[in-house]
Parts: structure tokens; C-alpha cells; sequence
């Protein structure tokens, strides 16, 4: 796929005095897009625009070279869209309720049928297709909402928080299945999340939302390999004591799990061993991190819990 | 849980057009309503109205009695429009509630979907379910009137075209009353009891306060009075109500319309997507 995904330009949107999303501008390519931002953050309300559902209060969208306040039918014919809370329809089966979906998009009925058979073999609802929606457990269920956005076959896909109340093991299916889509090709991919983890290894661009405001877009690569400056520190003793000591000498400190993880302004790596002297602490370990989104997003909200304890 | 790897095959075929697409709502709503309490309201009606007007039918023809006003009986009594209302409260409240609800209206407005086309679906299944109560069993009587002999076929289908006149208007209206109540709430058992009380508190207070002011212009606010005047209208009877026929048709369809565009700005207010 080529050309342009998303072009959001100068898009403001306001809910009477509060503003969901201030003067926002990027452009993604087609792939797959990794929504962040904290609950709140104006993920939804993007969605929401993006669907032509809503109208930007000032600034122009486009989706797959449509805009969406102009030709919302005709963004919608190309876009699948998984909600993040429940709103199925338990009186109908997983393949009544799929293809039901895919006659909404356009399907003739005996293509959504068989449509709906194919995506529901495809998130593993095989066996248990002609059950009740109502039957169907948490991790049944996200499954149905993917089937359901997929069965169009639509070119851009927006999953709202699609791991939402899943385990860890439905949570990785999920992932996994939202994977294959992904390097099948010719699908694309809004993934938007709260869980920074969920876009580890999932999405090539990302977007970084902090109350309304854009933090950071474009390549994951990209955005990764800037401001790489982190080391990561192990040390055997007392760990907060050791933090505080590098606090005091100016060192930006932040604990990841049983790690530390430290700005060093000049890449002198002196002051550690400075610290670790002064608080009877041993490094064990010392090495350059391996920056994920969680930490982009971490260091541009303000570097998270810098100097604070595990 | 799938033991195979996944797999996915894309799809490349044409897509309908909006009509068909508004079709499928109307096809499962219809077929949705169809629980045990619509179905009893309809099958009520039907017995009531198509035993009443064959027998009503046969006694005329045999007293050389008015063909017009045995074919008229049903629309006549207020139990026809208590059956009717029943159906609206059972088959519409849920219509928009339910979907508010359970917010599945997300994933109908998500699709390649106006608002108008949903709510076109809704109050086609109502107004299907109305029909099917209100109509159908009129023509159906008219139909074995003809086809038992007690009548010609031209007068079977003048009864036919009676039955359309006092039943269309009549339709409209409830299935805006439905469209109405159902969009201002989540729960269909809410709605229901609007639809129902709102309808009979209506007709009975303009009764009253038509009775001791002698407005009878009030008594257009009351459903059972202006079915009663189409009715008698529409068999070719002379009207007893001090209702006008047409304005009553008029204000019936009107009330339904203009109640179906309150649930259209009322949808286009409702969060879709988040909460």
C-alpha cells in the first residue's frame, strides 16, 4: 500500500470548555499506528473525527484521501472499527452478529455469511460460532469485535484498546492476530491503546497523546533512535540509596522495575561509580538501554518517576 | 481456541448500496420483536378484527344492512386502537432504547450509515409490525368477504382501500410516538410504559377537558376520536365525531413525523464510540 493514511491538519476540537484535542497536526503512512496516550488523552475523540462522526471544531482530516466531514459514508466504506466496550448484540450468534455487520458495510447477505465463517475461523471462533454472543466470554467476545471490524475486508482498521479486559494469554493472542493482519499487507492499522506495551514489536508509527496535545509522531525507528541516552544500572545494595546520591549530583534517575534507569548529561559514566563508592552499593550491572515507546512516552511527559523509589 | 495457525483470506467483492444496507436493519428488527408479547397483541387483533367484520359482513348482507359500516366496526371501538398501541409499546420501545442501551448503536453508526438511514430502518420494522396488526387483518377479512360471496370484489377493495386509509395515518403516528420515547432512554421498559401512558393519559385528560370547556378542536390530541373519524370517513359512512376526517389524517401523520424528527435530533446528540 502507498500514498497517505491520515492527515490531520490543525485539528481542534472542543466539548463545550473542555478542548479534547488542541491544534493537532501529523501525517502517517499507510502500516500500522500505534494510538498512545493516557485515558483522557483524546484517542476516542480522534476516532471519533476520523469516522465523521464528529465535526473538528477548526482544522482539516483526511482518510485514505477522503474527508471524513465531506464523504463520512465513503471513509466508513473503508474503515473497520473494533470499540473498546462491550456493545454486541447478545441475541444473536458470533455468525449471525458477523455477518449481520458485514451487511451493514455493503456485503450482499450470501457474501457476508461467508465472509463471517471465514473471520471467525480466523480469530479462533470456529467451534463455537453458532453460540450466543451472550454465552461468550471476555476474551470470546473482543475476538467477535475484531471478526466483526474485519469483514469488509476494510484497507484501515481503528482498534480502540483491543486488549481491554483481556488475560495475559488472550492479550498476546490478540496481539498476535492483529499481527498476521498486519504483515498480510494491504491493511492498515490505527491501534490505539493505553497500554504502552501492547505497540511493542506491533506498530511501525506511532502517535503520543498527552491531554489533547500531540507529544511525538511519525516512525517508531525513528522517534526511538533519538534521544537514546538512557543507561541502564544494576546495582547490589541499596538501590534507592544509590538514586539519590546520582539525584543529588544532578543525575536524572528513574527506576524501571529492579533497574535503574540514568541520564548521564556527558555519557561520563564517573559519577556512578562515584555514587555507588559513596552509598556502599556495587554495580552489577551497566549498559546501554533499549528505549521502547513506554520510555519515549515516559521521557517526553517528563521522564515519570525520575529520582522517585521502585 | 483455534489449534491451527490463522488464516485470512481478503475479500474483494462489490458492495450494495444503501438500501440494502438499510434493509438488513429493517430484516432483523422485524424479526427481533417477534417475542411472545407482540405476537399474542397481533394475534388478538387479528382474530378480533377478522372474525368481527366476516360476521359483521354476513349479518349485513343477510338484513341488507350497510356493507360500509360492518366493514367500518372495528375502527369503530377503541379496542382496535388499544391493540395497536399495545404492539407499538411492545415492538417500539425497545427500538432505539435497547440499542442505546446495550450502545450496539456504535456499531450501526460506525458503518457506511446516516442516522437518517438507521432510524428509516427502525420505524420501517415498527411500522411493518403496525401494518402487519393494524392492516393486514382488515384486507384479509375484506378478502374472504369476497371470497365467501357476501361481497363483490369491487366493494372488497373499496374495504381494502378503508383499511389503508385508517390504518396508514394511524401507523405513522405510533411509530413516531415509539421512535420519540424510545430515543430519550436506555431501557425499553421505560419507554414502553412512556408510549402507553403518554398515548392514554392524552386521550383521556383532552376528553375531559374538551367535555367541560365544548372545545371538541381537543379532541384531535386523542388518538381513539380522530382513528373513530378517519374510520367512518374512509368506509363512506356519515361521521358522528366532531372531528374532520382529513385534518384528523393530517394531524395523525404530522404528529408521527414530527415526533420521528425529535428521535433524529436526539440520536445525533447521543455519544457514539466513547463514552
Amino acid at each position: 500500500m502507498s500514498g497517505e493514511l491520515l492527515r490531520v491538519d490543525s485539528v481542534t476540537k472542543r466539548f463545550d470548555q473542555v478542548e479534547a484535542l488542541s491544534n493537532l497536526s501529523v501525517e502517517l503512512a499507510p502500516g500500522t499506528v500505534g494510538l498512545v496516550g493516557p485515558n483522557g488523552s483524546g484517542k476516542t475523540t480522534l476516532l471519533r473525527l476520523l469516522m465523521g462522526l464528529i465535526p473538528p471544531s477548526s482544522g482539516r482530516l483526511s482518510v485514505l484521501g477522503l474527508d471524513p466531514q465531506l464523504e463520512p459514508l465513503r471513509v466508513r466504506e473503508r474503515v473497520g472499527y473494533m470499540p473498546e466496550h462491550d456493545c454486541l448484540m447478545p441475541d444473536l450468534s458470533a455468525v449471525g452478529f458477523v455477518s449481520f455487520m458485514g451487511r451493514l458495510s455493503g456485503l450482499s447477505r450470501e457474501v457476508a455469511i461467508s465472509r463471517a465463517h471465514d473471520v471467525l475461523e480466523f480469530v479462533g471462533l470456529r467451534e463455537e460460532r453458532y453460540r450466543k454472543i451472550r454465552e461468550y466470554s471476555v476474551g470470546m467476545r473482543q475476538r467477535v469485535k475484531l471478526a466483526q471490524a474485519i469483514v469488509h475486508d476494510p484497507p484501515l482498521c481503528f482498534l480502540d484498546e483491543p486488549t481491554s479486559g483481556l488475560d495475559p494469554e488472550g492479550r498476546e493472542e490478540m496481539l498476535r492476530l492483529i499481527g498476521v493482519l498486519a504483515k498480510l499487507g494491504g491493511h492498515s492499522f490505527v491501534l490505539s491503546t493505553h497500554l504502552l506495551p501492547d505497540t511493542e514489536g506491533l506498530v511501525d508509527q506511532v502517535l503520543l497523546l498527552n491531554a489533547g496535545r500531540p507529544l511525538a509522531a511519525g516512525p517508531v525507528s525513528e522517534l526511538l533512535s533519538q534521544r537514546s541516552t538512557e543507561t541502564v544500572v544494576r546495582v547490589k545494595g541499596d538501590p534507592t540509596a544509590f538514586a539519590a546520591a546520582l539525584t543529588a549530583g544532578g543525575v536524572a534517575v528513574r527506576f524501571d522495575g529492579s533497574d535503574l534507569k540514568v541520564q548521564l548529561p556527558d555519557g561520563n559514566t564517573r559519577r556512578l561509580f562515584e555514587a555507588a563508592y559513596s552509598t556502599h552499593t556495587q554495580v552489577r550491572y551497566l549498559g546501554p538501554s533499549v528505549r521502547t515507546v513506554e520510555d519515549l512516552f515516559l521521557s517526553m511527559i517528563g521522564g515519570g518517576s525520575q529520582g522517585s523509589g521502585p | 481456541m483455534s489449534i491451527s495457525a490463522p488464516r485470512y483470506v481478503q475479500s474483494t467483492v462489490a458492495r450494495v448500496g444503501r438500501p440494502w444496507r438499510i434493509l438488513a436493519i429493517v430484516e432483523r428488527e422485524v424479526v427481533r420483536r417477534a417475542t411472545w408479547g407482540p405476537l399474542f397483541a397481533v394475534a388478538l387483533t387479528w382474530l378480533i378484527v377478522v372474525l368481527e367484520t366476516v360476521v359483521n359482513v354476513y349479518f349485513a348482507t343477510v338484513t341488507g344492512g350497510s356493507i360500509g359500516a360492518a366493514f367500518e366496526t372495528p375502527y369503530n371501538s377503541v379496542i382496535w386502537v388499544l391493540f395497536l398501541l399495545i404492539v407499538t409499546a411492545t415492538v417500539g420501545a425497545g427500538s432505539l432504547a435497547d440499542d442505546i442501551g446495550s450502545r450496539s448503536i456504535t456499531l450501526y453508526l460506525s458503518r457506511p450509515l446516516r442516522i437518517s438511514d438507521y432510524l428509516t430502518a427502525k420505524a420501517s420494522a415498527i411500522g411493518t409490525w403496525l401494518l402487519i396488526a393494524g392492516v393486514a387483518p382488515g384486507c384479509v377479512a375484506a378478502a374472504i368477504t369476497a371470497a365467501l360471496g357476501y361481497v363483490s370484489a369491487s366493494a372488497a377493495l373499496a374495504a381494502v382501500a378503508g383499511c389503508f386509509a385508517v390504518g396508514l395515518p394511524t401507523a405513522i403516528f405510533f411509530t413516531g410516538v415509539a421512535l420519540a420515547l424510545s430515543s430519550l432512554t436506555r431501557r425499553s421498559l421505560y419507554a414502553g410504559v412512556g408510549i402507553f401512558g403518554t398515548v392514554l393519559a392524552l386521550g383521556v385528560s383532552v376528553g375531559v377537558v374538551a367535555g367541560i370547556t365544548g372545545n371538541n378542536d381537543l379532541l384531535y390530541a386523542d388518538i381513539a376520536t380522530d382513528v373513530q373519524s378517519i374510520g367512518a370517513a374512509a368506509f363512506g359512512l356519515p361521521s358522528p365525531y366532531p372531528t374532520d376526517p382529513v385534518a384528523s389524517t393530517v394531524v395523525l401523520a404530522l404528529t408521527g413525523c414530527v415526533l420521528a424528527l425529535l428521535a433524529w435530533w436526539r440520536l445525533g446528540r447521543i455519544e457514539v464510540v466513547g463514552e
